[in-house]
């Protein structure tokens, strides 16, 4: 069935089956789009994959409770599996809080998020693009003995929402990518460096400056040892930084904290991070599949300081967090993908940028360590208390000069205090491979960390 | 799903342009999830998810199309995009497939979707109360039921048409206990390749809940584990995480095909300690990681992949397989129809030793005992593999002593695998999801109480 005629139908079998309710609201939620991957070795096509998926989600407010249910095929009997799935699911639901389905909002930014040039891009140029970033890696150096994955890849999607209120908005992004693992050997020692690229610009791809970043990551790690265990002031990376921002950034969710799952609960105005430090979600940006005009519920997305000079602004709403509170949404609902229910996360979320480029960080750390790599975030990170203890990868730091590779250890601290203990900020922010959301940070300069290693 | 016609039609389609090898992979799944939090049930959902994957080979090239289109003109056309990406000779094909019928070890008795609401409403509130029960310390519960039934058909143009039917139920608790300006979590999570008749017998989701609570507040009152380089005692059960990362997906087809594995090409040397047999089961009925097919068709083995110490096998599927000049071994998985296939771990364990559990803590001097694990993740190139102690306690003068929390422990597999000086002579098992690149797909991981030597405890 077409998609139109679908909704159409299931929005009137709803209404005829629950719609004697008084706060009858019901949305279909839709995604549609394709993809495409192809990755290389040996300049022989290792992996190609093309793939075309949508499908649509479907939720149903009645007497107070919401309830959700979703589907791939839109066909007759996927209508009733919708309505009566959803409506058994609402039943079940006990929560008081509020629910929404917005009408709604006034006006809708205009974001330029699809570039027809990137479409205008057929397989045959991207495998030469996968082809052409191996070749460049393996000759950066000739202790670059293979690369162990090498891609490119393209996603064009389009979403959209349509309810019972009026509500009818639609979005279409397309992004191209790839990535280079390189692996450096010398005699018994190996290494991996990475890099990954996301444009929405053709012009913008530089694969020479891929390259030489995950062959330079690889090379330069060679050898490494662990340092002794102990205190160390630590730079975290650009990456890293944004690493541990996303492991942590559900703590700036007011879902979270009235839940009593993030301490920054009821801290709105107080200085919870040290005067450098300013966190942004910024739905705005280019070159961001995370970027929207609408959140999860339909409701206009605008810029705005979470962190403001270390003052927490505001938490992150959707409209039934904010009612719980008595203030207004942020706009960020979430629904990674058209199945899911209505949650909390951020679009675009970075610290800002300060003056001091890397070097100049380097410099004013003096001694210490220069953290490039953390792994183990998704058991080594505790969410709800903030405390996590990873294994890194980096570089011995003395007199402000990098000096030996360093591996095996792990950094622990606590995100919260972390925050606090930022003694200098970047310039050079970058930003991870977006997703539902997309994380970023400038280079980040801590007072202290603890390290184990010998 | 799709009738054998259909799929003899777009098996042919796929080879038209000269791939060597076709295959189809249609999945109907429906799945379901209840949620409770603040002692109500928060959300509930229903999701039905179907679609194809088409693969095609010519030599080691594979090329993968998918499509939630699943009539014959749907197929047809993702067949035609697939033999597009291959270049070679036009052949016609002649493609017949027999049926052969799968036979189901993992028998259902109370199928997820059929079971009440009520039920399951009634299954979290029965976690909710047992968790809060243990202490006035736990302020919130989380709990959750997950299920999903899998319909699968394969058909390959070896000649191969079958199917198999999945179906998986688990629960999730986690509390969080509050005190002293501080929080701190603890968490459960057993399931099994089994319908709800997991909760008659098998699995006690109040026990459960209230070992989620007590390590929430056990955790509470730890002191920050010490860092630095000591001998680990890691208890059974999910502490096999430990052989999964370490070594496991270094066993792996694909990583090993491309010797991206510190165990390529290492088949009948010593790997290992020689106390240490590592096994990779996917028959064992019922449990998380078992299948009856792998998701090539292929039945599911039983491997073991160590013996005292000896590396005996890799996990192989079908693709890497050719690439290496070995046969399949049944580990070709796959989280859904979205994503190809490829070799990946089932129900993957240490097996029992001799060893005294009391006396691998006595004889250990000073030293870390890891009771609960977290996860992991482990880099196959290099080996070195990292993960989390949920709930750890110092051994002092092999005495068990304080617990510590934050703990986390890292090394190189090849490294650790022989430094294990205890095996203990109780095995079991606990589940996990393991992501790699066919997606994330579940495994269970086990081992009796082990100990290495000494290892780099992570931690302030």
């Amino acid at each position: 069935m077409e998609r139109n005629e679908f909704i159409a139908k299931l929005f009137q079998r709803a209404k005829e089956k629950a719609g004697q309710a008084p706060d009858f609201a019901c949305e279909a939620s839709y995604s549609a789009g394709s993809e495409f991957e192809v990755s290389v070795l040996n300049g022989e096509i290792l992996r190609y994959s093309v793939a075309d998926s949508g499908g649509l989600g479907f939720r149903v407010l009645v007497n107070g409770k919401m309830g959700y249910a979703s589907t791939q095929i839109l066909d007759e009997a996927a209508v009733d599996m919708l309505v009566d799935g959803a409506l058994e699911n609402a039943a079940l639901v006990e929560s008081e809080d509020k629910q929404f389905i917005f009408e709604g909002s006034e006006r809708y930014p205009e974001l330029k998020l699809f570039n027809p040039e990137l479409e205008a891009l057929d397989a045959a140029k991207k495998i030469e693009m996968a082809r052409e970033l191996e070749k460049l890696t393996l000759a950066q150096d000739p202790r670059i003995v293979r690369v162990d994955e090498c891609a490119v890849f393209s996603t064009c999607a389009e979403s959209g929402l349509v309810n019972s209120k009026g509500l009818d908005v639609s979005q279409k992004g397309n992004l191209l990518g790839g990535y280079a693992s390189a692996v450096a050997q010398e005699g018994e020692q190996v290494n991996t460096g990475f890099k990954v690229f996301f444009v929405m610009d053709p012009g913008k791809i530089d694969l020479e400056k891929v390259a030489r970043t995950a062959a330079q990551e690889a090379l330069a790690g060679l050898n490494a040892a662990p340092v002794p265990s102990g205190s160390y002031r630590v730079l975290l990376r650009n990456d890293v930084a944004g690493t541990l921002l996303s492991t942590f950034s559900g703590v700036f969710s007011a879902d979270n904290a009235q839940r009593g799952l993030s301490r920054l609960k009821g801290r709105e105005g107080e200085m919870v991070a040290t005067e450098c430090l300013t966190l942004m979600d910024n739905p705005h940006l280019e070159d961001s599949a995370a970027s929207t005009p609408f959140d999860g519920e339909g409701v206009a997305t605008s810029p705005k300081a979470v962190i403001e000079a270390g003052r927490l602004n505001t938490l992150l709403h959707n409209l039934k967090t904010a009612n719980k509170q008595g203030v207004a949404t942020t706009a960020n609902a979430s629904r990674p993908g058209y199945a899911a229910p209505v949650g909390v996360a951020p679009s675009n979320f970075y610290f800002k940028p300060g003056e001091a480029d890397f070097d100049a960080l380097l410099e004013r750390m003096g001694d210490g360590l220069l953290i490039t790599d953390m792994q183990g975030m998704h058991a080594g990170a505790n969410p709800i208390t903030g405390d996590f203890s990873l294994a890194a990868k980096g570089f011995a730091v003395r007199g402000g000069k990098l000096a030996e590779p360093v591996a095996q250890i792990t950094i622990a601290g606590n995100f919260y205090e972390v925050l606090s203990a930022v003694e200098a900020v970047g310039s050079d922010l970058e930003f991870h491979a977006p997703g539902a959301s997309c994380f970023g940070s400038p280079s980040l300069l801590v007072k202290q960390l603890s390290v184990a290693g010998l | 799903m799709i009738l054998k016609s259909t799929a003899e039609q777009v098996l042919n389609e796929a080879l038209k342009t000269g791939g060597d090898f076709a295959e189809i992979f249609c999945e109907d799944r429906r799945s379901g999830a209840v949620g409770l939090v603040d002692r109500r049930v928060e959300n509930a959902s229903t999701v039905r998810r179907h679609g194809a994957g088409i693969r095609v080979y010519r030599g080691l090239n594979s090329v993968y199309v998918h499509t939630n289109d699943t009539s014959l003109f749907g197929l047809t056309a993702a067949a035609r995009k697939a033999a597009d990406a291959v270049s070679g000779e036009a052949c016609v094909g002649d493609i017949h497939l027999t049926q052969s019928l799968t036979a189901n070890i993992h028998p259902v008795k109370a199928m997820p979707m059929d079971v009440a609401g009520a039920r399951k409403a009634q299954l979290l509130k029965d976690m909710d109360l047992a968790a809060r029960d243990v202490s006035p310390e736990i302020h919130q519960v989380r709990a959750n039921l997950i299920y999903w039934d899998s319909d699968v058909l394969i058909a390959n143009s070896e000649g191969l048409y079958t199917g198999d039917r999945r179906v998986y139920t688990r629960m999730a608790c986690s509390a969080v206990a509050e005190g002293g300006g501080e929080s701190q979590s603890g968490s459960a999570s057993p399931g099994a390749m089994m319908g709800f008749e997991l909760f008659e017998g098998r699995v006690d989701v109040a026990e459960q809940a209230r070992k989620a609570a007590r390590q929430a507040v056990t955790n509470l009152h730890a002191q920050p584990c010490p860092a630095g380089v000591m001998p680990v005692v890691i208890d059974g059960g999910f502490g096999g995480v430990i052989f999964h990362e370490a070594c496991g997906h270094s066993l792996e087809a694909a990583a090993v095909a491309f010797g991206n594995s510190e165990f390529a090409g290492k088949l009948g040397e010593v790997i290992a300690s020689p106390i240490v047999t590592a096994v990779d089961d996917g028959t064992l009925p019922g449990e998380w990681g078992s299948l009856n097919i792998d998701d090539e068709g292929t039945p599911t083995t039983r491997l073991v992949l160590i013996q005292d110490g000896v590396l005996r096998n890799y996990m192989i599927d079908r693709l890497n397989g050719r690439r290496m000049g070995m046969a399949p071994t049944g580990s070709g998985r796959r989280q859904d129809y979205t994503f190809a296939p490829t070799s990946r771990m089932r129900n993957t364990f240490i097996a029992a030793g001799s060893d005294d559990e009391a006396e691998i803590i006595a004889s250990c001097g000073d030293g870390l005992y890891a009771k609960s694990m977290g996860g992991g993740s482990v880099n196959p190139v290099t080996g070195e593999f990292n993960f989390a102690v949920a709930e750890g306690y110092l051994i002092r003068g092999g005495k068990i002593d304080r617990p510590v929390r934050g703990a986390s422990l890292i090394g190189r597999g090849s490294e650790v695998l022989r430094k294990i000086d205890r095996v203990g002579s109780n095995m079991w098992m606990a589940q996990g999801m393991c992501g790699a690149s066919s997606g994330s797909i579940p495994t269970n991981v086990g081992q009796p109480m082990i100990r290495v030597t000494d290892m780099t405890v992570g931690g302030r």
